[in-house]
This record gives C-alpha cells, sequence and structure tokens, in this order.
C-alpha cells in the first residue's frame, strides 16, 4: 500500500515535471522573446508598442524588461548561458562592437535592405552606430543629447536672461549663481555614468575629438597632459563649490529633482531628463530650458554628446521573421516613433518623422545636434566596457578628491592598460 | 524488501543529489575550469592562459583593497553580532520587563531580506533627509548631512552596522536557548556564595554557553561568507572600491568589466580561504563536542 502511494506520488511528480518541461520547451512559434531595459514609467510606453506591433503582424511579443543598471549585468549572464531572449535593447558603440565581436549577435543587412531602411535612418547614425565589423546589426530606437538643462524659474530670479555660450561667461553664471546663494550645478554620480558628460565635453572641447577617440581606443594615455589639462578645469570648478555638495550620493533624478525644486540652477544630462520631467508635471521652455556644453577652445570642432539606443538579434533567434520585423516596425513605423520618443524624451532617428511633432524645445536639440561637427558616443559606450567600469570608477574617485587628480589620473591609466 | 529500500532510497536521492551537482558542483567545476582561461562571458572562443589570472592577482591593487576590506568584514560580521547577541540575551534573560515584546522585536530583522535590511538602512543613511543626520542635526544644532555610504571612509563600517543589525537577533535566541539549558543550582550556588553579576557571567555564564557560542561562530562566518546581497543592494562595492570585497570585487570583474576568467580566479581564491576557514572550525568543533559532550 505504501508502496504504491509512493510510486503514485512519483509518477505525478514525474507528469508535473514533464508538463513544465513541454511548457518551457514550446515556446510559440508566432512568439518574439525580448529583454530591454525601459522599466519604470517607460514599460506601459513599450507595452503599447508591443500592443501595436502584436496587432499589425499576428506576432506575439514577450517582454522581460530589467532594471536599467541590472541590465548590464543580466544581459551577459544570458548570454554566457545561450540563453539570450530573440530581441535585447542595447546601446550603440563599444557594447555592442562587443557583442558583436563575441558572435552573440545577427547581421540585419537583409532586412535591412529589403525594408529599405537606408531611406529611414538618417545617414549620420546609420553610420555611426548600426555597423560593425562592415556589417548592419543594430537598429537605433532613439538619440539622446547631452546639455546643460537649467531651472529657468531660478534663473530668471537670479537675473539671469542669456545662457552662456563661451567659458568665461559660464563661470561668470557660476559665480553670479554663487554669490546669491544658488547651488549652480547638481550632479548624481552615485551610479558613475552622469558624472561622465562633464568628461566627454571637457575632453573634447580642450584637446577635441582626435585626443577623445585615441583615449577611447587606448592609444592616448590618461595620464596625458591633455588629459590632465581638462581634469584641472573640472577640478576648478569643484574647488570654487559650484557642484551641490554629496554629488556620489545622489542619484541622476536626486540631482534632476534638486533642479526641478530650484535647490540648483543647472544640470548637465541626457535629453531623457525631459521625460523624467514631463512626467512630475513640469512644463518644457516654461519650467526648464537647455543650453549646449559653453565653448572652451575655439578651435576645436563643435562636438555634441549622447547615447543611441538599438534594438538588437542575438545570434541564437528562435523566430528571426518576427524578430526582424519587430526592428523594422520600430524604427519605420511613424507612429510608433512619436509615441515612444516624445514619452522617453528623446529624438527620433528616423527622417520621416516630423519635427512638428517634437515641442520647440527639443526641436531646438535637432538643430543643435545638426549644426555640431562631431557627435561622439558618450564615455562608457565609446570604449569598451572593462575600460569604461575603470574611467567610471575614477570620475566618482574624483568628486571625492579633486585635488588628486593626477594621481587618480596615473592610476586610471594603470588599470585601463591593463584592461585594454 | 530489503533491495526494494534500496531502491527507493536511490530513487528519492536522486533528485537533491542531481540538484546539488547541477546547481553546486557543476559551477564549482566550472569556475576552476575557467579561472586558467581569458573568457570574456560571452564569446564562445576562449584561450587557455595557465596561471596567467592568478598571477594577475598580485598585482592587483583592487584584489589587495578586497582582501583587506574582506577580512576587516569578517572579523567585525562574526564579534559585533556575536557580542551584541550574547548582551543582549544576558539582558533578556535577567526577566526585563517586556521581555518577549523586546525577543520580538529584536528577532524581527533576521526575518527582512538583505534586500529589504539594505534599503532601510540607505534612508536611515541617506545624507539630506535620513534619520541618523536627523538626529545629529537635531541633537547638534548643527547642518550636518554626511554622506556615510558615499564616503570611502565610511561605507563599508556603515554596511557593518546593518549587517550587525540583522544578524544579531539570531545570536541572541541561540543565545537565549543555551541560557535555560544552564542548571539553575549553579546559578543558586553564585547567588549563595554572593558571587557579583560580573562574576557570574564570567565564571559561570560564559564558559557554560560556549556550545551556544559555536554554532553562534559557525553561523556567522557562513553568513558573512555569504554576505554579499547587502553589500550589493547598499554600495556596490563602493564608492570607488572602496567597500569592495572580494566576492563583490569577483562580481565586478566578471559581469561588469566581462573577465569572467580573472573573475573566476578570484572566486577561486574566495574558495580556498573558505575552505580554509571550515576546516580550522571543523577541526575546533571537534574539541569542543569532545569537552561537552
Amino acid at each position: 500500500m505504501k508502496a504504491t502511494i509512493i510510486r503514485r506520488g512519483m509518477a505525478t511528480l514525474t507528469g508535473m515535471l514533464a508538463s513544465v518541461f513541454l511548457m518551457v520547451g514550446t515556446a510559440s512559434a508566432s512568439e518574439v522573446t525580448i529583454s530591454h531595459y525601459f522599466s519604470g514609467p517607460f514599460t506601459s510606453v513599450m507595452q503599447d508598442v508591443f500592443n501595436d506591433y502584436n496587432a499589425a503582424t499576428g506576432f506575439t511579443m514577450k517582454d522581460s524588461p530589467v532594471g536599467h543598471e541590472d541590465f548590464k549585468t543580466d544581459i551577459l549572464v544570458r548570454g554566457a548561458s545561450d540563453s539570450l531572449p530573440d530581441v535585447f535593447s542595447y546601446w550603440a558603440g563599444a557594447r555592442v562592437q562587443f557583442v558583436v565581436d563575441s558572435g552573440d549577435l545577427s547581421p540585419i543587412d537583409d532586412m535591412w535592405n529589403r525594408d529599405g531602411l537606408d531611406n529611414v535612418v538618417a545617414k549620420a547614425i546609420a553610420d555611426s552606430a548600426t555597423l560593425y565589423n562592415g556589417q548592419r546589426y543594430l537598429v537605433p530606437m532613439q538619440f539622446h543629447y547631452a546639455g546643460m538643462f537649467f531651472n529657468k524659474k531660478v534663473m530668471a530670479d537670479a537675473g539671469v536672461m542669456e545662457m552662456p555660450t563661451d567659458w568665461d561667461g559660464f563661470l561668470a553664471l557660476c559665480e553670479n549663481l554663487k554669490g546669491q546663494g544658488i547651488t549652480p550645478i547638481a550632479l548624481g554620480s552615485m551610479n558613475r555614468w552622469p558624472a561622465q558628460f562633464w568628461f566627454d565635453y571637457l575632453i573634447l572641447n580642450t584637446a577635441g575629438p582626435d585626443v577623445r577617440a585615441g583615449l577611447m581606443d587606448g592609444s592616448v594615455a590618461y595620464d596625458a597632459p591633455e588629459i590632465a589639462d581638462a581634469m584641472s578645469i573640472w577640478k576648478d570648478l569643484v574647488d570654487a563649490g559650484y557642484f551641490a555638495e554629496n554629488a556620489n550620493a545622489q542619484t541622476w533624478t536626486d540631482a534632476s529633482d534638486k533642479v526641478a525644486k530650484g535647490e540648483a540652477a543647472m544640470t548637465l544630462m541626457g535629453t531623457w531628463i525631459t521625460g523624467y520631467w514631463n512626467g512630475l508635471g513640469l512644463e518644457p521652455d516654461v519650467d526648464y530650458d537647455f543650453f549646449p556644453f559653453p565653448t572652451i577652445n575655439a578651435d576645436a570642432p563643435v562636438s555634441v554628446v549622447g547615447p543611441i539606443d538599438g534594438l538588437v538579434i542575438s545570434a541564437n533567434v528562435q523566430n528571426m521573421e518576427g524578430a526582424e520585423a519587430f526592428l523594422s516596425f520600430f524604427v519605420s513605423d511613424l507612429d510608433t516613433q512619436v509615441n515612444w520618443t516624445n514619452a522617453v524624451g528623446a529624438v527620433s532617428a528616423n527622417v520621416n518623422v516630423d519635427p512638428s511633432v517634437y515641442n520647440a524645445l527639443i526641436n531646438r536639440v535637432i538643430s543643435t545636434v545638426g549644426d555640431a561637427e562631431n557627435f561622439a558616443f558618450n564615455y562608457d559606450l565609446a570604449t569598451p566596457p572593462p575600460v569604461a567600469e575603470v574611467g567610471l570608477s575614477m570620475f566618482q574617485e574624483f568628486m571625492e578628491n579633486p585635488d588628486d587628480y593626477e594621481g587618480i589620473l596615473a592610476r586610471a591609466q594603470e588599470s585601463a592598460q591593463a584592461a585594454f | 524488501m530489503e533491495r526494494s529500500a534500496l531502491y527507493w532510497r536511490v530513487v528519492l536521492l536522486a533528485a537533491p543529489v542531481t540538484v546539488f551537482a547541477v546547481l553546486v558542483i557543476w559551477p564549482l567545476f566550472s569556475s576552476f575550469f575557467y579561472s586558467f582561461t581569458n573568457w570574456n562571458g560571452f564569446n564562445p572562443e576562449y584561450d587557455f592562459v595557465g596561471l596567467e589570472n592568478f598571477a594577475k592577482i598580485g598585482s592587483d591593487r583592487l584584489f589587495i583593497g578586497a582582501i583587506i576590506n574582506t577580512t576587516i568584514w569578517m572579523v567585525a560580521a562574526i564579534l559585533l553580532p556575536t557580542l551584541l547577541g550574547l548582551a543582549l540575551a544576558l539582558l533578556l534573560d535577567s526577566k526585563v520587563p517586556g521581555g518577549p515584546i523586546f525577543k520580538t522585536l529584536f528577532y524581527l530583522p533576521i526575518c527582512l531580506s538583505a534586500v529589504v535590511v539594505g534599503q532601510i538602512w540607505i534612508w536611515i543613511y541617506q545624507a539630506d533627509w535620513g534619520l541618523l543626520n536627523t538626529v545629529i542635526r537635531a541633537v547638534s544644532g548643527s547642518s550636518f548631512n554626511y554622506a556615510w555610504l558615499a564616503k570611502p571612509d565610511t561605507s563599508l563600517g556603515s554596511v557593518i552596522v546593518a549587517w550587525s543589525w540583522q544578524q544579531t537577533g539570531l545570536s541572541m535566541v541561540i543565545f537565549l536557548a543555551g541560557l535555560t539549558s544552564i542548571p539553575n543550582d549553579l546559578l543558586e550556588v553564585c547567588e549563595i556564595e554572593g558571587a557579583s553579576t560580573w562574576q557570574r557571567i564570567r565564571i559561570v555564564l560564559i564558559p557554560l554557553l560556549t556550545p551556544a557560542t559555536v554554532v553562534v561562530v559557525a553561523l556567522s562566518v557562513i553568513n558573512s561568507l555569504k554576505g554579499f546581497d547587502i553589500l550589493y543592494i547598499m554600495t556596490g562595492g563602493g564608492p570607488f572600491h572602496s567597500s569592495d570585497t572580494l566576492a563583490m570585487h569577483m562580481y565586478n570583474e566578471s559581469f561588469k568589466k566581462y573577465l569572467m576568467g580573472y573573475g573566476s580566479a578570484i572566486s577561486v581564491v574566495l574558495f580556498l580561504i573558505a575552505l580554509t576557514i571550515i576546516r580550522i572550525y571543523f577541526r575546533n568543533l571537534k574539541k569542543v563536542d569532545e569537552i561537552y559532550g
């Protein structure tokens, strides 16, 4: 009797396990799996895209959103265990290059040509963000631009009507604000990456894009005089007390909140801040505005910095047809591009999107980017990931000990050299 | 009948042994294997580099920092919960009013996950509106806004305090159980002989609590070696590696720098350290067993 019960129990257990394995093993042929880092308020916007795509094509998107910072590790773990989803979002530049070199992505040249994406994606973005080792791998979801976003009321109350275009003007603005008891700059470097825009712009505006490109590929040392000069300018700003206290204890949203509440005047951040502030009820051009990073060296080409988020297809894709269709749909469908870019506070890479769908501030961003002589990926997307880790920690250490910037650069060079 | 019993033993043990082999033994040997490679975690192709990863460990200043932090972490994570747990157990065993309520309150943190505990203490340590700085400001009247978790001098110590807050309840309960097994006759003799409270604790209670102490220390050692989650939540090893332990350093090298081979070498070193500590512990456990039966 006892043995019969055990046998029945075992049989039931075996049946349950078999059912689970069968359920796992038989994903629907129309299903396209996707993982992305647009969590929080952006999850529902992405879900709307999925719903529209499902309705338009008959495929079914099955998503697993992961938090922005956790995604960087999560996708690596999934790659290491050959369990990458069909499609995933990723940052164009060195990070995609790393995954391409690892053989974990499928090229999309056939789909690109078949769907005529040359006539859809802006050429400058297509050239810089989608081609790796001579093949197409990525479709841009949108692009962002990092600029100096400020609280209009704080500036107006301080009597500032004209925003600075050169470095002397910027220093005068900071001194003026500080003199009136207003913290000029908020920075949230707790997650490290927000500090990179300062590093990027200071190098691009002093040493220029070639030196910066050399730093990114290892041909220029971190302790080179040009890099030390840029850091000394940053140090002067910290020493002058222009940055809000405890930058390393604040996230980028904390810093954005400081500006939104008028506790600081401005923050150097990407255009996603507009999506965040709009969500808080702030209005572009009424409550906030932006100005481009001021010119330091007039001889250096005008550069803008920003990331391009994209969609890629994994090498172990189960539903290539559905995956390719989704990438094409995301970048080509005008309603999707308009809704998506407006929600995340970004600009579409689709040349067919009518600029009038954007507010005046985003249109000025488009002009600023269009007028620039050089579009550079921000630091952690421009240099290989192992090196980026070195630099990101370096920025945090610098914010704590700016006086030791030469020592910090020397140690960074030692670590970067090993990482390269 | 005998063969049938053996058959079912094998069948029923097969599942847990398989799970253990897949989830523990296989990754363990994989780590050993990858520690001799330059695998980046993504690329299916890699080269064998011999002992290169282990040689690199010697010149890695972040590894040296992580070893120092791991030592501080382990010593503090063993001493603080043990001493605080003992103090609380002795206090609560002396029939203080509201004893059962305090026991529940002190034990409660151990029921929380490390993520919850970490988040609670992040709020407590928050520079501008956190509980700790608010109290300090109220008491001192200053505009104190020290960022406890963002300063290299205090980040690790702050996490140790949070960790000890969570673990103390467990030590307290084990010591309380140990105290109930001490014969009342001995305590009455102490009272008749006029022993002071300190003498009673030092000469009678602490020696007789040795078996409970062994359990507490063992759990503290094991838990401190596993103590990765709370560090990950509260500081992530930062700011700029100031609170990196070996486990955190291994994670950063493997999953952030994509140096899976080197990360595996660090995990092998961590494994050997843990093995040494556990061997020492078991050797001493045997001695305690011989004394206390």
